[in-house]
This record gives C-alpha cells, structure tokens and sequence, in this order.
C-alpha cells in the first residue's frame, strides 16, 4: 500500500471497499448478539446448576435473525418451568396461523406467553393500519392529510419490524409463527375500524393500541425471565410510545401525558386464544 | 481489476467504523464475560431481598404494585451485578434528569422562548415537572438501596452543555440540545433496563425510558415544524391536514430505540 499525494493506491475500487465494509458491519451485527446469547446462555446453565436446576441449555437458545438492533433473544426457562403471570390461563391446542412449520399444539407458556401475545398484537396493529390505508384508499374516512398517511405507513411498517422479531423467537424456540390475531378482542377492533369515517376515529383506534402495545412491553419487562426478552421488551416499548405521543399530537392531546408509562392498558396474556 | 486512488478521508472513516465495531464487540463480551464470572461466585444478598421494604418511596409509590412478588427474581442476564451498581445506574439516572431539568429552565428563562411561542413555553414547563418526577424517583431507589442521591447533573452531558448554551439563538438550538439530553436519557435506561438487578428496578427503568423516548418524539416533530417555516403549527390542538407529510413520520426514527449512545453506570454516580 502506497500513498500519492494524500491518497491511498489499493488494488480495489472504492465501491468494492465499501461492499466489503457493508458486509464486514453485517456480519458483525448478525455476530455480536449471537455472540452474547451464547455468553448469556452459558451464564444461565452455570446457574441453574449451581441451584440445582436441570440445564436444560438447548431449549433456552433462540437466536433471533430478524432485524432491529436486539436481533437475537435467549429466552433462557422459557418452557413450563418459566414464571409467567398468573391470569395466563391453560394452553389450549394452537395452530395458530398457518405457519407451515406449524404441527405443534399451542404451547406458548411461560416467557414464550408473552411473546406470543406480543406477536399477535403487533399483527394486530399492522392489520388495522393497513385496515386504515385500505379505507383511506377506498375514500371512506373523507380527506387524509398527508401526514396521517405518513405515520400510518412509518407505523405499520415498525409494527411489522417487531412482528417479524417476536416470531423469530417462536420458531426459534420451535413454535408456531403467529401471522394472524389470535386475540379475543380482535372482532371488535375489526368492527370499530370497519364503522369508522374519519380519521379522528381511526387516530383513536390506533392511539389505544399503541398505549396497549407500549404498556404490555413495560408489563413484560418485569415478568418475563428472559434476558435477552426482557431487553427486547424494553426498546420496542418507547417506539410504541412514541407512535402515541404523535397520535395525541394529532387528535389534539397533550402528546406527553404521564409522568411514568402506566400499565393499566396494557394487554393481558388471557387475550391469546391460542 | 485496475487501480485506483481511494480517498484518504473515506478510509479512516471506514476504519473508524470498524473501530466503532470492534469496540462494540469488546464490550459486549466484556459485559458477557463479566455476567459469567460473576454468575460462578455467591450471589450476596440483596438489598431488595433483605426486607428492605420499597413502600414509602413517594417516587416509586405508582410504581411498585403487583410486580412485587416477580420483583424477587433477578434479571438472568444481571444477577451478578452488585447492589453498588443498582446504585450507581440510579444515580446516573438521576444526574441526567437533574441536567434535563436545569437544561429546561435554563430554556424557560432565554427571551425567545419567554416571549416565543406558548405550546413550547407550556411544553418546557412540563416536561420539566416530568424530569423533576423521574430524578425523585431515582434517588428514591438509589437511598432505599443505600445509596446517596445523587444532586448533581451528568458530568459528560454538562460539558457538552455548557458548551453549548452560550452558543443558542434560537428556539431551533434550545430543540437541538433538549433533543440529545431526552435521547441519552431514553437510551440510557433502555439499556439499564436489562443491566438492573430485580423486577422493580426494571419496572422504573423501563416506564421512564418511553416518557423520555415521548419527549424526544415530540421536538423532532416540533424540530422539523420549526426547520419548515411552520412554527405556527406548533400548537395544540393542530390542524392534521396543514401538517406536512414529514411530521407523521420524524418522531420515530427507529424501530426498535438504540442503546449506543446509553451512558455507562458508573458515568453520574455519586463519587
């Protein structure tokens, strides 16, 4: 390598050099969390067998490949021997939606409860969004401003960036994928979304479940017993928030409301008909 | 394949990156490691686990309900983590929100916003409040822990500040700044969420972090007004259709809410 007046002289072009430092970021990206799940996991089996537990470690590591800057989850107990909130009621048989991996019954328990109710809200949110632009487009909720358009497709896209997140997870952990919503209060969110005709409604609708999205990730930060769960909780739940500060802006609401994100929204694990 | 001059500018700043990376890399594995070798020794007893009872902390009061008993069970991923750094996350919490707030009355008093537009002065004013409530409850934690409270403000942030008051001029650079302080706060605990040692720590960590992130939302759309000669929209309520297409959009840049910029624990204790 030789320098000429303050430049470098490499046998490769800048593009090239640019590709293989796109790729060098890549892998470190799809590394480094791997890489602590492993450290984590290992962690975790030291010490459930310094207490005794049974190790089981290969059911505790789910690494997750979707995007987003918590790409992996170690959802260490995730199974029945996991703490999960006492509301949840008993699995019941679960094909939840089509997945074509999908043959085992409904076994969401412990940790993989939670995100499996994470799951099917985050579809939810992405399907009423997309109920929204669908009627937008078909002329029922009147004029649109341009910047409610904006922020149902920034939205709805971020939703499905969580969705993608959480499901990796589950069949990560050998579940079923969630690409439906199996929530109980499902109809009535369709039916409110289908009787609206503005957009002020629409912005109500969607503002209550990004308060229900963004107060169940606080909820799960302190009963879910995954690390790696409990972090990937922890950074969906601002954006969430912060989809509903400009949805308040937007209805005409103080965009900031509490001084602490309470909970009294947030959705319990007994919604999930799976 | 020719040769070809490459840019002594793009290179460092190519190899910067991977220094960015690789320093990531080193901590994080440091952080790992730490959690292994930390995880082979006797877990001391707790604070929280000592009876320390958190009830009759005013800041904490709203917060600690029926997470109680869950509250018990340490993070995986923190339980070797010591009572002194429960402490000293909470103090650094604390440093940051005492920043925010005297960053915001500072902000309050600046002629330009006193007689510049009243949903910033009314916003300020809260948010403010808000930041007060959020350093009360962080000292709150870090005394019951037996800690002190920390009184003073962040001592990385504040150079940055005092740097950077002198230099404002306009209701845009008081946005600027207030925009920093409310993404290294919301950062910070979104990080100190997986880093604290029991559920009531998360709890309080993780319900302040999306107020910050709520705060922020809110100036990069008052930001993005204000850049767009549209000040007069700055108001509540607003019109949605005299909004432009950006402001749906430019509060939430981030899918999920990065933790590079998170403060380390250790960064506002009290020394």
């Amino acid at each position: 390598m030789t320098t000429r007046r303050g430049s470098w002289e490499l046998p490769i072009s800048e593009r090239e050099l640019s590709s293989l430092t796109r790729e060098m970021q890549q892998a470190h990206q799809e590394t480094l969390p791997a890489m602590r799940a492993s450290a984590l996991d290992l962690t975790e089996e030291i010490r459930a067998r310094r207490s005794g537990e049974a190790a089981n470690a290969g059911r505790r590591r789910f690494l997750l490949g979707a995007g987003g800057a918590t790409a992996a989850l170690v959802l260490a107990a995730c199974s029945s021997g996991s703490k999960s909130d006492s509301s949840v009621p008993p699995s019941s048989s679960a094909s939840s939606s089509g997945s074509p991996s999908s043959g085992a019954s409904g076994q969401y328990t412990g940790d993989l409860q939670v995100v499996a109710l994470a799951t099917a809200l985050e579809n939810q949110a992405v399907g009423a969004y997309k109920a929204t632009l669908d009627a937008a487009t078909a002329g029922k909720l009147g004029t649109v401003p341009p910047a409610v358009a904006n922020f149902v497709t920034t939205a709805m896209a971020q939703h499905a960036d969580h969705a993608k997140a959480w499901n990796a997870v589950l069949t990560g952990a050998g579940k079923p994928a969630i690409n439906d919503v199996p929530l109980s209060n499902q109809a009535e969110t369709l039916q409110a979304l289908s009787a609206a005709t503005d957009v002020a409604t629409v912005a109500k609708l969607a503002l209550s479940l990004e308060d229900q999205a963004a107060q169940t990730y606080l909820f799960a930060t302190y009963n879910v017993t995954s690390p790696a769960g409990i972090q990937t909780a922890a950074t969906i739940a601002p954006v969430e928030a912060m989809h509903a500060a400009i949805l308040n802006y937007v209805l005409g609401q103080y965009p900031v409301p509490d001084d602490f994100l309470p909970v009294d929204k947030a959705a319990s694990p007994s919604l999930l008909t799976v | 394949m020719g040769r070809e001059r490459i840019d002594t500018r793009l290179l460092e700043e190519l190899t910067e990156q991977s220094e960015d990376l690789n320093s990531d890399a080193v901590r994080i594995t440091h952080s790992a490691l730490t959690d292994f070798a930390q995880s082979a020794q006797p877990v001391p007893a707790r604070w929280w686990q000592r009876g320390g009872a958190l009830a009759g902390m005013a800041g904490m009061a709203a917060l600690i309900g029926s997470s109680r008993a869950l509250a018990d069970s340490p993070s995986p991923s923190a339980s070797g983590m010591s009572v002194a750094n429960d402490i000293m996350a909470l103090q650094t919490a604390a440093s940051l929100e005492n920043l925010a707030v005297s960053v915001y009355q500072t902000a309050a008093g600046l002629p330009f916003i006193q007689d510049g537009n009243k949903t910033v002065v009314a916003f300020i004013s809260k948010t403010t409040a808000q930041h007060q409530a959020h350093a009360q409850a962080f000292n709150a934690a870090a005394v019951q822990a037996g800690g002190k409270a920390q009184n003073n403000p962040d001592p990385k942030y504040k150079a940055i500040v005092d740097q950077a008051l002198p230099t404002i001029k306009t209701p845009a650079d008081v946005v600027k700044l207030a925009i920093t302080l409310e993404d290294v706060a919301a950062q910070t605990y979104t990080a100190n969420v997986g880093q604290v040692s029991n559920g009531d720590l998360r709890k309080l960590f993780a319900s302040v972090a999306p107020v910050e992130a709520q705060h922020r939302a809110v100036l990069l759309a008052v930001q993005a007004l204000l850049a767009g000669n549209a000040a007069d929209l700055i108001t509540i309520p607003v019109d949605p259709a005299k909004l432009p297409a950006a402001a749906g959009s430019v509060g939430f840049p981030d899918s999920f809410y990065p933790t590079k910029m998170a403060s380390p624990i250790s960064e506002g204790a009290v020394q």
